[in-house]
């Protein structure tokens, strides 16, 4: 498989500048996100306080990115990553389009979503998951509850079905859902998930369900679990002044790494991160020569 | 090591009876986070001389994916002395798997 020097996952400021800085040490790169940019970065109003684009509204912020990264050759990845593996000198990367390999790993992926839900943690592996694709053929005849965060996901909630002997399919948002005949749509908000040594039941505003499984898939997953055994710090992911996380060769940047949340705080930790990559990069072909 | 392949018919021999721990990976094919961690646990089996390790294709084996309640892939178990001993779900680093079997 090839092997890149640094993966950059995030297409908002902290990413694109970690991807620019190292374009420019000449590193092999592949880097993973929205094409068309981070949402803060498209759907900003009025920013001020960006070094040299004063008044910039964020299409006009989007605008000079993308043409900075064209001028630098630097093409998107539109993917989704999903999980990141440390195997000791290098990392595997899966997204929700392949697997790749990559020596260094830079996470620009933005705020840490929110919290999760009681009873989430208790019995994630006893009933809770966050893989429908992977564990779909365990419920082989259950009844299973799919939370989907956006409509992506109503693809998830078909392919339970092929399995699972009954489906709730509760949408966290306001589009229209198209999933397959048989799929109980509930537009009730979940409130916790209760159980004894397995999930039982799911709890909403309106309502309780008797299931086996519940099912939360979310547009972007913790940084815990996008990179297991990286350390965090108070829902951030834990860096020192060089933007090195605990795992080596994994470093991250932006607001991923905690206050303030800043267009050009991202962009900068992006350019350290970089860089440490880079000396990394260094001393791994040093230790190898 | 080799890796075992086990099933409902050899179980009972290279699990519960094997003089050795034995790590059981249960996994399935179609599961993307399986085949990350498989290659890991492959590599702990060669370095640890006084383990075993053997892998259940849930696909196939859905009987021992039940019986030990395996509700998510990829899950390891720690077999020592025919029992169950320690449990991990998901994709787990390295040394936490090899803490596993201390
Ligand atoms: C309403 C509002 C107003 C603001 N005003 C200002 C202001 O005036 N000045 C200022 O300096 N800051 C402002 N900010 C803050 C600023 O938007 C953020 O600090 C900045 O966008 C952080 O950049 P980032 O690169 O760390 O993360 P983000 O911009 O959040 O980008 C992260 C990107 O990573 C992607 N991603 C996440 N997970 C994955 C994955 N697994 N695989 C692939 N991609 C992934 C996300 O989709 C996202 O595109 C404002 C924020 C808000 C919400």
């Amino acid at each position: 498989m090839e092997r890149y020097d640094i993966a950059i996952v995030g297409t908002g400021p902290a990413g694109l500048e970690a991807a620019i800085t190292a374009k420019i040490r000449n590193k092999k790169i592949i880097l993973f996100g929205s094409a068309a940019l981070s949402e803060k970065v498209q759907k900003a109003h009025l920013i001020k306080n960006y070094l040299g684009l004063p008044e910039a509204g964020g299409a006009d912020l989007q605008k000079a990115f993308l043409d900075h990264l064209s001028q630098m050759e630097i093409a998107i990845t539109d993917e989704k990553v999903t999980l990141i593996y440390p195997m000791g000198d290098y990392f595997s990367i899966q997204s929700s389009g392949d697997m790749y390999e990559a020596s260094t790993v830079i996470l620009g992926a933005g705020m840490v979503p929110g919290k999760t839900y009681p009873g989430e943690e208790t019995y994630l592996g006893r009933g809770v998951s966050y893989c429908a694709t992977c564990d779909a053929p365990l419920y082989r005849e259950k009844t299973v509850a799919i939370v989907g965060f956006t409509p992506k996901e109503e693809a998830e909630a078909d392919f339970m079905a092929e399995y699972a002997g009954k489906v709730y399919y509760f949408p966290m948002y306001k589009d229209e859902v198209h999933v397959r005949e048989g799929i109980e749509v509930i537009r009730e908000k979940p409130v916790s998930v209760e159980g004894g040594m397995k999930v039982e039941k799911l709890i909403t505003t309106g309502s309780a369900y008797d299931l086996d499984g519940v099912f939360f898939l979310r547009e972007s997953v913790s940084p815990g679990q996008l990179v297991p055994g990286l350390e965090m710090d108070e829902g951030h992911v834990k860096v020192d002044r060089s933007m090195k996380t605990n795992i080596p060769g994994c470093f991250a940047c932006g607001d991923i790494t905690g206050q303030p949340y800043q267009y050009i705080k991202a962009a900068g930790e992006g350019n350290v991160a970089a860089l440490s990559a880079v000396s990394y990069l260094d001393a791994l072909r040093r230790a190898k020569a | 090591m080799a890796v075992t392949v086990i099933t409902e018919a050899n179980f009972e021999n290279e699990v519960l009876k094997s003089d050795k721990p034995v790590l059981v990976d249960f996994w399935a094919s179609w599961c993307g986070p399986c085949k990350m961690l498989s290659p890991v646990v492959d590599q702990i089996g060669e370095e640890m001389a006084d383990i075993k390790v053997g892998k259940v294709n849930v696909d196939e084996e859905p009987g021992l994916a039940r019986q030990f309640n395996v509700m998510s892939i990829p899950t390891l178990i720690v077999f020592k002395d025919g029992k169950a001993v320690n449990m991990s779900v998901g994709v787990q680093p390295k040394d936490a798997i090899v803490a596993l079997l201390k």
